[in-house]
């Protein structure tokens, strides 16, 4: 085959994949741009709706709930995914109905969930009637400035860790068992393994876990809008949730593109940060 | 379910002008209505109306009722021509004809005015235009639970409006009621934290609807009046009158299940409550402020067309259907008994829920014929109603949660402030 002939295969099979990113991410988020520079009732570009947002105290404070939901949110998560990974990666009796049940959370809609976590919540829910059981006092949950973060961590945590868990899984059955092996005859104990063998090994998937949890995290919605709706006292107010109420309830479609192109440039800086600490040095 | 009598229907079609003209059809079409109405709520009207009207059919779309702005917004917003005729809360249409989401139907105003209160059209029109055609109005009742005050051994409140408890003495009551009795909550508003709900409580309280100024568009939500109603609605829940952490379409189970002594809810609940087990419940009036004239909710649904509908037409010929032609109001109040705006409507309409509630049945009638033409006071009019109302909607639920009633309602009014700025 000839070079031209060779390219113009290529780009056949790249087309599709091309068109989608053009249609479904970058048509759409130059759209964002567009209308995040178009103040109400405007017809030339300005930074109104940014100065707007960036003066609007409930966006601050989304802002800062975001982060604050991330920060805590995402190493914990990976930490449980980890945890239940190397568990259910052992031969433990029944494991494959204890993998099945952690993902199944997965599969139901996080409408439905967060639905469901509603009941469990209330003051006469389930929650507060198994903390009684061991003697602790009914709690506020979701109407709680102090509590409903956590409770929507607990939901969010409930949905996703299986699904990284899985993905955990399939990292650490593809690390070599002669590597342990080797690390048995070297005297190293179970710590030792983890730290120096399946750590290192799971740096690839670790990495995917990282960042697609990280970026799922910021985009969290359903749990909030139907759990919270942001409150109480805007504890819960993740951007997501004000972008949403600027541009479906109160038809600002102006700073909630503005806001959207914010997110968006908040979860590429973290990405990328996650990528320089991931990363191996090799391609350096 | 014979809800409406032959008979009354005949009386009703006597009473109006049938505006069924019909429009010649070249081929069949579907129009799209959307509601936050309960699946089948419509399915007798819709099956009259394509019975009559064989080239149309009408699918029926239903969205919960916290989604019904955003799904308009994002529906017709986005100039979605498959939607072709919705629900719109009344105070809502100033808000959504300024933006250009509801069409002009003012050819269709001499029909309205033929059944419609002054009042009641008033709310259908933006700027002298009609927008919106009028399907219900609205009022709230104060259920009780006649066992829990058999059981503390207290006489039942009056359901003579002239004897109407203000909020302290209802307070007051419900107490003495729950320390005589098993009543785990003394005092409950169905829809905590919705303006609609609330507005008595803190209007009612003398300090303003919470908006001012010309269109409306500047926000007085934090005087002194708000202040101290927001403060009662706050010990409701900080005394444990009134549950937190129950949304509000869960909490009429706080009722049926026989645990409160005062609901606060509108006709609509008659039916549940009803066929609930062991519910034996009685009416009186929603309560007042002591020196303050008393005030009820009002206003509901009506039937806009989306600008940007596949089928006007025929969206219009369902809405005048269902809102001014009297099967069609007939057959939607067999599904849901709401308030007909339709004035020569309401004397068969409350005969009917009187007779289908009998153990209520005149109280009922007594109290529902005297709030509806005493007390009712609407929502206020604002192309900024809907950013009002979320705020606002917001700041009652962090009161309810217990926050500070000073700062949030300041902190909603310093939010509304620049948001309404920015809609001016």
């Amino acid at each position: 085959m000839t070079r031209w002939s060779n390219i113009r295969v290529a780009a056949l099979f790249l087309l599709p994949a091309v068109v989608s990113v053009v249609l479904l991410r970058l048509w759409p988020a130059a759209i964002a741009v567009h209308q995040s520079l178009l103040a109400p009732r405007a017809s030339s570009y300005s930074l109104e709706n940014y100065l707007y947002i960036f003066t609007d105290p409930s966006f601050l404070n989304s802002v800062w709930v975001t982060l604050l939901f991330s920060f805590i949110i995402n190493p914990l998560q990976i930490a449980a995914a980890l945890g239940l990974a190397i568990l259910f990666n052992n031969k433990l009796p029944m494991t494959g109905f204890w993998r099945t049940a952690v993902l199944l959370p997965v599969a139901i809609p996080q409408s439905v969930s967060a639905v469901i976590w509603a009941v469990a919540y209330r003051p006469d829910g389930l929650l507060n009637s198994l903390l009684q059981l061991v003697g602790i006092g009914p709690q506020r949950f979701v109407t709680s400035p102090e509590q409903a973060l956590g409770s929507i961590m607990l939901v969010v945590s409930w949905i996703g860790v299986g699904y990284w868990m899985t993905m955990l899984i399939a990292g650490l059955q593809d690390i070599p068992k002669s590597l342990y092996e080797s690390a048995t005859i070297d005297g190293a104990n179970g710590w030792h393994k983890f730290w120096y063998v399946t750590l290192p090994q799971l740096r690839r998937p670790l990495t995917f876990v990282l960042v697609a949890d990280t970026v799922a995290n910021f985009l969290v919605f359903a749990p909030v809008n139907i759990l919270t709706g942001g409150g109480p006292q805007g504890s819960t107010d993740l951007i997501m949730n004000q972008i949403y109420t600027n541009a479906f309830v109160n038809g600002d479609q102006g700073s909630a593109a503005a806001a959207t192109v914010v997110l968006v440039a908040l979860v590429l800086v973290i990405v990328l940060i996650q990528f320089r600490l991931m990363g191996d040095g090799s391609e350096r | 379910m014979h809800i409406i009598k032959s008979g009354t229907l005949v009386g009703l079609t006597a009473m109006f002008l049938s505006s069924t003209a019909g429009l010649a059809m070249a081929e069949p079409v579907t129009i799209n209505f959307l509601t936050a109405e309960a699946d089948g709520s419509f399915d007798a009207a819709i099956a009259a109306f394509e019975a009559e009207n064989p080239d149309i059919k009408v699918n029926f779309e239903t969205v919960p009722f916290d989604s019904m702005v955003p799904t308009i917004e994002s529906r017709v917003g986005g100039k979605d021509s498959s939607l072709d005729l919705f629900l719109v809360d009344t105070p809502r249409v100033p808000a959504m004809a300024n933006s250009g989401y509801l069409r002009d139907i003012s050819d269709r105003l001499g029909a309205v005015e033929a059944v419609a209160s002054e009042a009641a059209q008033s709310v259908l029109k933006y700027n002298g235009t009609l927008y919106a055609l009028p399907l219900w109005t609205s009022t709230q009742l104060m259920y009780y639970n006649k066992d829990l005050f058999d059981a503390a051994g207290i006489a039942y409140p009056s359901s003579d409006a002239a004897a109407r408890m203000t909020y302290d003495e209802t307070v007051a009551l419900a107490r003495q009621v729950m320390a005589g009795s098993d009543a785990k909550y003394g005092f409950v508003p169905e829809q905590i934290d919705r303006y609609y709900q609330l507005q008595p409580i803190f209007e009612g309280n003398g300090g303003g609807t919470g908006l001012t100024g010309e269109g409306n568009l500047t926000p007085d939500v934090a005087n002194d009046k708000w202040i101290a109603a927001g403060k009662f609605y706050s010990s409701l829940f900080e005394d444990g009158l009134a549950p937190r952490g129950i949304a509000v379409d869960q909490m009429q189970s706080v009722f049926t299940s026989g645990e409160t002594v005062f609901y606060v809810t509108g006709p609509w609940r008659l039916k549940a409550f009803d066929e609930a087990t062991n519910l034996n419940f009685g009416l009186a009036p929603i309560p007042y402020w002591t020196d303050s004239k008393a005030q009820t909710p009002t206003d509901s649904w009506a039937v806009g067309i989306s600008p940007y509908a596949a089928h006007p037409e025929a969206a219009l010929k369902f809405a005048e259907f269902i809102t001014l032609n009297p099967a069609g109001v007939g057959l939607v109040l067999e599904s849901i008994p709401n308030v007909p705006v339709n004035q020569q409507a309401y004397g068969p309409y409350i005969d009917w829920l009187a007779g289908e509630n009998p153990a209520v049945g005149d109280d009922l009638k007594k109290i529902m014929t005297y709030e509806l033409a005493d007390t009712p006071v609407p929502r206020p009019r604002s192309i900024g109603y809907v950013a009002f109302e979320t705020v606002l909607n917001r700041a009652f639920s962090d009161i309810r949660n217990g926050s500070d009633v000073a700062s949030t309602l300041q902190q909603a009014q310093q939010q509304l402030g620049s948001q309404l700025r920015r809609i001016q």
